[in-house]
């Protein structure tokens, strides 16, 4: 439940009829609270209006955010008393849930700020408006009238809790995410990460490039050198592929053991290619001896790349797959290039 | 009296395309844009019947609406999205540019207030035409899985009907679609199916 | 009042057979007197009107086939002096706007005593 507004208006309605029960005296025994000394010592706002609009009543929080006294306010129509406009969303709110008698919530989300409020109040500096959660409960007063409890909490605070509980998360996030090793995202982050690029690009149209990369004769050197050489080779490779990414949405991840992949969002086919051979050339220049690579004697990689705007089936992480399959067997140490809309059957000819 | 007739059905259709204008109306006067609402179908259903094909419940993680409402007749209304297509008509009403992971942030909110505008749609329209009050909880917004979703339908042995209103949404030319199920206990069915005679009976 | 004027002919296209019957009993309940012809559908509408000229039309919008407006583009491009109201559950300005722009007006469901009383002050006016 990460919103308390709505759990807790939710409890006060449950029931609903109840509402009236909850504000007048208890039928039986004594009133230990003055209901008024309660609305004025909850953190929220308070608002009720009756179906003509007028203000019934108007707790201090209310008071404090607006800067309008509880005696400026009572019996003046909601919309006179601000001297600021109400946006016309939550008058159209508020007529819905006196006329229908439904209770009617407006997320922070779709209206940041509906009511002219704010947190402090210095006198000539305009600051910005508050962000606020409302909900809208239909009430009935002592008298029998349909009436409409609104509550206003200040979301700014939960956007921000949420932002701290969100960068905890990403922080636990960050070991579950990245490879022992390498310390590059891992595969799971990749899983997760590749799905939601491809979903985005799908949305928005454009093109996503997906870059498929593989340690060149990796198998004869760890035979060669040992173990410990393999896995240093490989936390080299991937620094230096990292090293090539400047843009924020760019991600490197390993793959599995000598094999990584690349997600780069809007890269056309044409870019995506150069790109490769950047990656290729930087390994390349490591100039890393490997005495049982046939034909260079360092360490190289190849690398299947598929770039282009994702439809409904595209696989661009099979085509990318099927592209480094193609550079392996031209003879390792190069880029293939598949662009989406090619068929595989067609590249196999 | 556990079969609504075609007539009835007719009329609960006519009901509910109305509440879905009345949603459409609001709704886009928050995006600032057309959006449109239909209600294709009605059914109704028996709970132990009811199976993931009813509800194109195929996969993955459904975003739920739910309120409780009573007057007349008693019953649990649920909102149903997929929460890819929850994510989406989110991402569509903020008409934003934010990742979907800041999306996130505000899924829950934004689509408590969507089910809210489209449930009170849907419950005011009943109201209104078939003439009785109904009263409502505050919309709760729940993530679940298809089999979550399935057994809570299943389970409740007091509510044995379940009424399914296929729900079509297009804002900004995507559409998407959902379910709007209403979870009625036998009295609560009989008291609807005599609203909606007493309603026909006056055209006839 | 409705004695001094000729009986009218009016079609009602909506394919929803309630709100068909709605439409009809709100509307004979003041002119008893109308000859009343239903249509489900838009296509079904237009050969209607060729056949047999109504003097008012009620049209839906949302149908299976083609919209009620566009039905209603269609009827008066061929037959401009039928006198036609658009009975709509959506009521956004973009299907005022069309409604307008075709010289019709657009009366916003549910059918209540008061929203037909609407669209006759319109067809009588019109």
């Amino acid at each position: 439940m990460n919103d308390p507004h709505v759990t807790s208006s939710a409890k006060l309605n449950r029931g609903n009829g109840n509402n009236t029960e909850k504000y007048a005296p208890a039928q039986s025994g004594v009133k230990h609270f003055d209901t008024e000394d309660i609305a004025n010592a909850v953190n929220i706002g308070l608002c009720v209006v009756n179906a003509a609009g007028k203000v019934l009543l108007w707790n201090d929080w209310i008071s404090k955010h607006s800067g309008i006294k509880e005696t400026d306010a009572l019996n003046q129509p909601l919309e006179q008393v601000f001297s600021e406009q109400i946006s016309p969303a939550f008058l159209s709110a508020l007529k819905n849930s006196l006329t229908h008698k439904l209770p009617v919530v407006l997320s922070t989300a779709l209206h940041r700020t509906p009511l002219p409020l704010y947190h402090e109040f210095e006198l000539g500096i305009q600051q910005p408006r508050m962000y606020q959660s409302i909900s809208m409960t239909p009430l009935r007063s002592q008298h029998n009238e349909p009436c409409c409890l609104i509550q206003v909490t200040d979301s700014s605070t939960s956007i921000k809790r949420e932002k701290i509980l969100r960068s905890h998360s990403e922080i636990l996030k960050k070991e579950a995410t990245t490879d022992g090793l390498t310390d590059i995202c891992n595969r799971r982050f990749f899983d997760a990460h590749y799905e939601i690029a491809v979903a985005d690009a799908k949305r928005q149209k454009y093109p996503l490039a997906i870059f498929m990369v593989d340690i060149d004769f990796f198998k004869p050197y760890n035979d060669h050198y040992g173990h410990l050489a393999g896995d240093a080779v490989i936390k080299q490779v991937a620094n230096t592929l990292k090293l090539q990414l400047s843009r924020a949405t760019d991600i490197v991840a390993r793959y599995g053991g000598e094999e990584f992949v690349l997600v780069m969002p809007h890269l056309a086919q044409d870019i995506a290619e150069k790109f490769a051979e950047k990656l290729r050339a930087a390994v390349f220049n490591l100039a890393i001896p490997h005495i049982k690579s046939p034909s260079f004697h360092q360490i190289t990689i190849s690398i299947g790349v598929c770039s282009g705007i994702p439809e409904k089936n595209d696989n661009l992480l099979n085509k990318a797959d099927t592209a480094l399959y193609q550079a392996k067997q031209k003879g390792r140490n190069q880029c293939v290039s598949i662009s989406l809309c090619e068929t595989t059957e067609y590249l196999e000819q | 009296m556990n079969n609504l007739s075609e007539l009835h059905l007719d009329a609960l259709a006519e009901v509910f395309s109305i509440g879905a204008g009345r949603a459409a109306l609001s709704l886009s006067e928050i995006v600032g844009d057309e959006v449109r609402i239909s209600v294709p179908s009605v059914q109704l259903i028996n709970a132990e019947d009811i199976n993931p094909a009813t509800l194109s419940l195929n996969c993955g993680q459904f975003g739920a609406v739910n309120q409780h409402f009573s007057g007349p007749f008693n019953a649990e209304a649920m909102l149903l999205f997929t929460e890819e297509q929850a994510l989406k008509i989110v991402s569509d009403m903020m008409g934003s540019q934010m990742s979907l992971e800041e999306l996130a942030e505000f899924e829950h909110e934004a689509m408590c207030e969507l089910g809210n505008i489209i449930l009170n749609a849907c419950l005011s329209a009943m109201a209104d035409i078939l003439g009785f009050t109904l009263e409502s909880s505050l919309p709760h917004y729940a993530v679940a899985s298809a089999n979550e979703i399935l057994s809570r339908l299943r389970k409740d042995n007091s509510q044995p009907y379940v009424m399914v209103l296929h729900i079509d949404l297009a804002i900004e030319k995507r559409h998407t679609a959902g379910n709007l199920v209403f979870l009625l206990s036998s009295a609560s069915l009989t008291n609807l199916v005599s609203h909606v005679d007493q309603f026909l009976n006056k055209l006839l | 009042m409705h004695m001094d004027k000729p009986t009218k002919k009016l079609l009602i296209v909506d394919d929803s057979k309630v709100s068909r019957m709605l439409i009809r009993s709100h509307i004979l309940a003041k002119h008893p007197d109308w000859v009343i012809t239903e249509a489900a559908c838009g296509e079904d509408a237009i050969a209607l009107v060729d056949n047999d000229l109504p003097d008012y039309c009620t049209m839906d919008i949302n149908m299976p086939g083609i919209s009620g407006t566009d039905a209603t583009e269609q009827i008066l491009s061929k037959h401009p002096s039928v006198k036609i109201v658009i009975f709509s559950a959506n009521i956004q300005e973009t299907h005022q706007e069309r409604a307008r722009s075709l010289g019709t007006t657009l009366v916003s469901k549910p059918v209540t005593e008061k929203s037909i009383a609407l669209a006759l002050d319109y067809l009588a006016n019109a």
